[in-house]
């Protein structure tokens, strides 16, 4: 962001003044200046090098500077680096020879003069906020609120009387203050559909509606929460936010958009995490380092795939470069997901609004730089493992000659691969290839990997493209008769672990020759001092280091980020309305002390998120009514005006389905829906829950793209919701709704003759949750009645009444009731 | 314009805060309730938007050459090289790390014949005889330069300014900016002239951070382009209008109920959209009112030139009703990608291309459309002056070669420089961000100042990099 923002804001008369200015001072610039920078400098500092952290191509990049400090201070050439440089004071730049008199006297005078540049001198800021000093913390920045460490704030008295849970005296307080009040409780039908598809992504079921709304004992609703956290299809729910927050995909990206056909066994981890109420300090802890933590335990391998989930590019001859991006990815998510800082800006520079430093970046990556990626079987027990054996050394006799075979064919072309190892890569990595294992250094041994990774994919897993045409028919003959025998699936999953006991030295990139190696550590202005990680013979312990951090219980912003992200999958929005920036330039909490409060009983409660969303489900906030609450208030406070985005919550928010609720109810209420739960993933067109249909970055599902389904490339902190004519038409004409539509039909549609109320009653209860009135029923038994003339011809035939079924059925998946949730 | 600077958070904010009324025919049978209509205003995010500045250029047409075409046998002649034919790079020019990693390989003359045309004198080599005539309308911009070593981030970046997924394509932020000047049509439409998936797939015209409303429709082959705009035939018009009355009237008493609840309209609205789009793209797509003489003049009357022939031909269309952005992406699938036989797939890919290009330029002129639309070509990148296998070329991100033309752009002459061979741009240097920027420019909107926030943060198009290049419009 090195051009982002100018650094002041110029009043108007000011800026006046200053652009009559500019246009003579411009014309010294251009003709005089700027040739001088473009010869001698942009070469190191430009768009291509930026040696010492400088560029000289703009004002700003100058005024900001490099390592050394700002460039140039207008008006006082003799304190200005730039000047010092060009007149050998200290430093000397151009270092092969020093500008003839004549220029360094233009750039001192340049300067003097206030070094106008162009226009852009008369540029206002873009933003208006003011460019940081580099390097710098200050007190006010450390006084930022979610840096301090939360403390459980006293629970307010006010909503005596309405409260239900201590979320509500906090939100009655607020109400309260802006002279706003609640609404009513929603009715039943209402609750349970909210519920429902809130906890576990589906609509309910008719029989569990009518059991609600029967259920006539003083804890009926506590008791559907219990079912609902309780239900396995809770943790399906939960798991997909997760699974955006961490860009979960299961294909590479890039061109091939290779598959992940092991990438399940992670989004089965999250499930069944979310399932099990597993710790959400321990759920990080897995992710982040599950090997050096919990090295015995199958599914905290499983876990580190969290750190396996970049983009990837088989064929990418730029390895240091894909190296480093895989890092930088790892890096930014790690920094949005579990501290809810935007960290990226800082890969380049101190960031210019956020405290947070260039050294706070490849620091936090640094805990990263001694990993490892392999895919490595994980057994869930020791008996499956002697089984998969078993079959293994079955399937091993069998296959015995026929691997001998081709393997005798290929042989001599891995050979091949062999003698002219790398030699298509740059001479960086040739030489790496080359060293002997003992004397590549860590980062070297990574590089090396990665590239091995790349070289057995082209060279050696397709080896066989480069037989003869004979051969190849050969080798294809035998191929396929050793695909015939069933080969038992390897329970493999993707994971890391480190290299060893040391890590790959980090530096900050661009910096000078004799760069310090940047060692781990935390975001400065969170002010604690650096770990001391623990290194054993497999591990650096750094990750287990930085998890460690992560989870105290006294963090200021990992249970905040946490306790946030469920707020905001009850209410659309968060106390935080954005969920993965708690910095300055995200938005302030609307309830700052329920946040603190919420993030202390968090921690308390061993980190549990059934907990937290029992608190919140079971508060008479969330039990508001959403229709017809914004009325006036008494003391003639229209809450439309006061707050027209709801975040104080005098009532529910409307809230549309999101793409795999949209798809999952539509297969459930056309009863399609299959339970199957977990493995590999399955395509769109299998009637599975969409967190188990195949994720591809390069082609998503239409359906569940255009409802604004996470791309699983970035981290995803909020959905966008979008509404379009793409959608309405997909909706509407596109055959996946219509078959659905089909299906839906079949299930509510009376045998002929039989009365037509029943099914429309039916199709209602799937659909909404509800029974129709009886203004209702009329008008969808009179447009049956119509279409089943339309969709007949002259007579009413059966295929005509199908028609008009699936029609009526179409209409209800396309209506605003039946995609929003009250 | 400030409209950029904030980024409603909610459809509720956008819908309060909006203004833009619906234009137009009202669908009062769908929408049901003039007064609730007119109450609500809600807000079209793709209505079109006051530019930064004046803008040269309304819509844009990008002639996507995938998978790089040669700029050192098209456009940018190379006298040493072929002097040096058989020799290894000398060690003066910088080496650079190629996709296919021949790194020995020996520098490959140019088997092309250059002239030079129009009066600018541009030099077009005898694969491109019809664009040459369109010399002084085009400027050749020799020196280009990208990130992308390979197809995936070269078409990454040349769409979106990143070589990493994930952010919107320029015709979104475009979209986004400057919103679209017919509704009935979608903002932005990308075309293939191949079934082949284009290297990254939908996501080159995806909206990435940014709401789905702005990502690019693909414009399909056959009777339906649009996807699923058309009444599937099982069903029927009559079966469907009789639904959508159905479902107005379930839609309108649910919004009856719920009237602090705006966002319901724009989903009542989406579905006239969708009407409107029913009724006019149609038409839009339809090249049966062209003269024969029209057709020909793009090659759509042979077999060779049809396909692209008559996307070009449809790109003027569209831009004419005022859409946006066109993109049409010829060589679909990496088809430029030459790393043998060059001579073989260039001239193929060359001859299908010409003359449609040249036909559209000449045709924007005529219409007078010219003036007001950019019209781009340009692959991901270049090819290296190097041979590999013997007889093609590998990708050369470091320099290489776009045409622009229209939009005032001043053409019948070249702008910048790649080394003398070709490898490296050298003077003038333009990086994409350069050219995304230029383009942005000459479209009305400052690259800066085009902003999406993002979990927090100003989001560019340039990535807050680049500087317009202005001296194609000044001369």
């Amino acid at each position: 962001m090195s051009r982002g923002v100018r650094s002041f804001v110029i009043a108007p008369t000011l800026l006046m003044l200053l652009t009559a200015y500019a246009v003579a001072a411009d014309d010294y610039f251009e003709k005089s200046v700027r040739p001088i920078l473009v010869e001698n400098c942009l070469r190191c500092h430009g768009p291509d090098k930026q040696k010492g952290g400088l560029r000289v191509d703009s004002r700003t990049a100058l005024l900001t500077g490099g390592e050394s400090g700002p460039a140039i201070i207008p008006g006082k050439p003799d304190e200005s680096l730039l000047v010092r440089a060009v007149r050998h004071q200290g430093l000397k730049m151009p270092p092969l020879k020093q500008l003839p008199d004549e220029q360094r006297t233009t750039l001192a005078k340049w300067v003097k003069d206030g070094a106008a540049w162009g226009t852009e001198i008369a540029k206002p800021s873009g933003t208006g906020q003011a460019v940081r000093k580099p390097g710098q913390i200050t007190d006010t920045d450390r006084a930022w609120w979610a840096f301090q460490k939360p403390t459980r704030p006293e629970v307010p008295k006010a909503g005596n009387g309405w409260a239900k849970t201590p979320i509500d005296h906090f939100i009655a307080q607020r109400l309260g203050a802006e002279k706003l009040t609640h609404a009513p409780e929603a009715d039943r039908h209402t609750l349970i559909r909210r519920l429902t598809f809130d906890l576990t992504g589906l609509p309910p079921t008719p029989p569990e509606v009518t059991a609600f709304v029967e259920d006539r004992s003083p804890d009926a609703y506590e008791k559907l929460v219990d079912r609902l956290l309780a239900s396995p299809r809770y943790g399906e729910r939960q798991a997909r936010a997760w699974l955006d927050v961490v860009r979960y995909a299961e294909s590479d990206g890039y061109r091939l958009d290779g598959p992940r056909t092991h990438a399940w066994r992670y989004r089965d981890y999250v499930v069944k995490a979310f399932n099990d109420d597993k710790g959400y300090d321990r759920f990080a802890k897995e992710q982040l380092a599950g090997d050096e933590l919990y090295p015995g335990e199958p599914d905290a391998r499983v876990a580190t795939g969290y750190l396996r989930l970049w983009p990837y590019e088989y064929n990418q001859k730029d390895v240091r470069g894909q190296w480093t991006n895989i890092q930088n990815d790892i890096t930014d998510v790690t920094a949005d997901a579990f501290l809810g800082l935007g960290m990226g800006c800082a890969r380049c520079h101190d960031h210019k609004f956020d405290p947070i430093l260039q050294k706070d970046y490849f620091a936090l990556q640094s805990f990263f730089a001694g990993v490892s990626f392999r895919d490595e079987l994980v057994f869930a027990s020791a008996a499956a493992k002697t089984d998969y054996e078993m079959k293994l050394a079955e399937w091993k006799t069998k296959t015995a000659d026929l691997r001998a075979n081709l393997d005798a064919m290929i042989a001599p072309l891995h050979k091949k691969v062999d003698a002219t190892l790398g030699d298509r890569y740059p001479v960086e990595i040739q030489t790496i290839l080359h060293k002997r294992p003992a004397d590549r250094t860590p980062g070297e041994q990574q590089l090396y990997e990665l590239a091995m990774r790349q070289i057995q994919e082209l060279d050696y897993d397709r080896a066989s493209t480069k037989l003869s045409k004979e051969r190849k028919t050969e080798y294809d003959a035998l191929k396929k008769e050793f695909d015939a025998i069933e080969k038992p699936m390897p329970p493999l999953a993707m994971v890391a672990r480190d290299l060893g006991p040391k890590a790959a030295e980090v530096v900050i990139p661009g910096g000078r020759k004799a760069a310090v190696p940047v060692e781990p550590a935390f975001p400065v202005v969170l002010g604690y001092a650096p770990p001391e990680p623990a290194a054993k013979a497999a591990s650096t312990g750094r990750r287990a280091a930085f998890a460690e951090w992560l989870t105290r219980k006294d963090h200021p912003l990992t249970a905040r980020v946490m306790v946030n992200r469920l707020w905001q999958g009850h209410f659309g929005t968060g106390l935080v309305a954005t969920a993965s920036d708690f910095g300055t330039l995200g938005e302030k909490p609307s309830h700052p002390e329920l946040l603190d409060w919420l993030a202390a009983e968090f921690t308390e409660k061993n980190w549990s998120a059934k907990h937290i969303h029992r608190l919140i489900v079971t508060s008479s906030v969330y039990r508001q009514a959403s229709v017809g609450a914004s009325k006036t208030t008494a003391a003639g406070r229209n809450p439309k005006l006061v707050d027209p985005d709801n975040r104080l919550l005098s009532r529910m928010s409307v809230r549309r389905l999101d793409a795999e609720q949209v798809r999952d109810a539509m297969l459930a209420v056309s009863g399609e829906l299959k339970f199957d739960t977990g493995g590999p993933s399955v395509p769109a067109d299998k009637p599975q829950r969409s967190v188990y249909t195949r994720v591809l970055r390069n082609t998503p599902d239409p359906l569940l793209a255009s409802f604004d389904a996470a791309d699983g490339v970035t981290s995803c902190a909020r959905r966008n919701i979008t509404v379009t004519p793409t959608q309405a038409l997909l909706l509407l004409n596109g055959s996946g709704t219509l078959a659905r539509a089909e299906a839906f039909a079949a299930r509510v549609m009376p045998a002929e003759g039989k009365n037509a109320p029943a099914g429309v009653i039916a199709a209602y209860r799937h659909a909404y949750g509800r029974s129709p009135t009886t203004e209702e029923a009329a008008d969808a038994i009179e447009f049956l009645r119509q279409q089943v003339g339309v969709a007949s011809g002259k007579a009413v035939t059966p295929e005509g009444r199908k028609k008009a079924w699936t029609d009526f059925c179409h209409a209800l998946l396309n209506s605003n009731e039946f995609l929003y949730v009250d | 314009m400030s409209a950029h600077i904030e980024h409603p958070l909610t459809r509720r904010d956008a819908l309060l805060k909006g203004g833009a009324g619906f234009g137009g025919v009202a669908l009062s049978w769908l929408l049901g309730n003039d007064a609730r209509a007119a109450e609500a205003k809600p807000v079209d995010p793709l209505a079109a938007k006051t530019p930064h500045h004046k803008a040269q250029a309304k819509s844009v047409i990008f002639l996507f050459m995938e998978g790089g075409p040669s700029h050192i046998d098209l456009f940018d002649p190379k006298p040493l090289l072929n002097k040096l034919h058989g020799q290894k790079l000398p060690a003066s020019f910088k080496p650079v790390i190629l996709a296919m990693g021949e790194n020995d390989a020996p520098l490959a003359g140019c088997k092309r014949t250059f002239a030079q045309h129009g009066k600018g004198g541009l030099w077009f080599s005898d694969w491109v005889p019809h664009m040459a005539t369109c010399a002084d309308d085009l400027a050749v911009v020799r020196s280009c330069w990208m990130n992308g070593i390979n197809h995936s981030g070269g078409v990454c970046q040349m769409n979106t300014g990143s070589i990493l997924a994930g952010r919107p394509s320029l015709g979104s932020w475009v979209s986004y900016g400057l919103g679209t000047e017919n509704t009935n049509l979608p903002a932005f439409v990308v075309m293939q002239d191949n079934p082949t998936s284009v290297v990254n797939g939908p996501r080159n015209w995806g909206a990435g951070f940014m709401p789905a409303v702005y990502q690019g429709t693909r414009l399909g082959a056959g009777k339906e382009p649009i996807p699923n705009l058309h009444t599937p035939t099982a069903v029927g018009d009559e079966r469907q209008r009789q639904k959508l009355d159905y479902l107005a009237k379930l839609n309108q008493k649910h919004a009856e109920a719920r009237p602090e609840q705006t966002e319901l309209d724009a989903r009542i609205r989406a579905y006239e959209l969708a009407f409107r789009m029913q009724a006019e793209a149609p038409e839009a797509v339809d090249l049966a009112k062209e003269t024969p003489e029209t057709l020909a003049l793009y090659g759509a009357d042979q077999k060779e030139t049809e396909t692209f022939g008559r996307q070009c031909l449809l790109a003027r269309r569209l831009v004419e009703r005022g859409v946006r952005f066109v993109q049409l992406y010829h060589g679909a699938g990496s088809k430029w990608d030459s790393h043998s036989n060059l001579d073989k797939n260039h001239s193929a890919l060359c001859k299908s291309m010409d003359k449609p290009v040249a036909g559209l330029l000449a045709d924007l002129k005529r219409k007078g459309l010219l003036d007001s639309t950019l019209v781009v070509w340009g692959g991901e990148f270049g090819r290296t002056p190097m041979s590999e296998q013997g007889n093609g070329r590998d990708h050369n991100p470091y320099g290489f070669t776009m045409l622009m033309a229209g939009a005032g752009v001043k053409g019948g002459r070249a702008y910048g420089t790649t080394d003398e061979l070709g490898l490296h741009a050298v003077e003038d240097r333009l990086h994409v961000h350069d050219l995304h920027a230029t383009w942005l420019n000459l479209m009305g909107v400052d690259h800066m100042k085009l902003i999406y926030k993002h979990k927090g943060r100003p989001e560019r198009p340039t990535l807050n990099e680049g500087e317009p290049f202005t001296r194609l419009v000044m001369g």
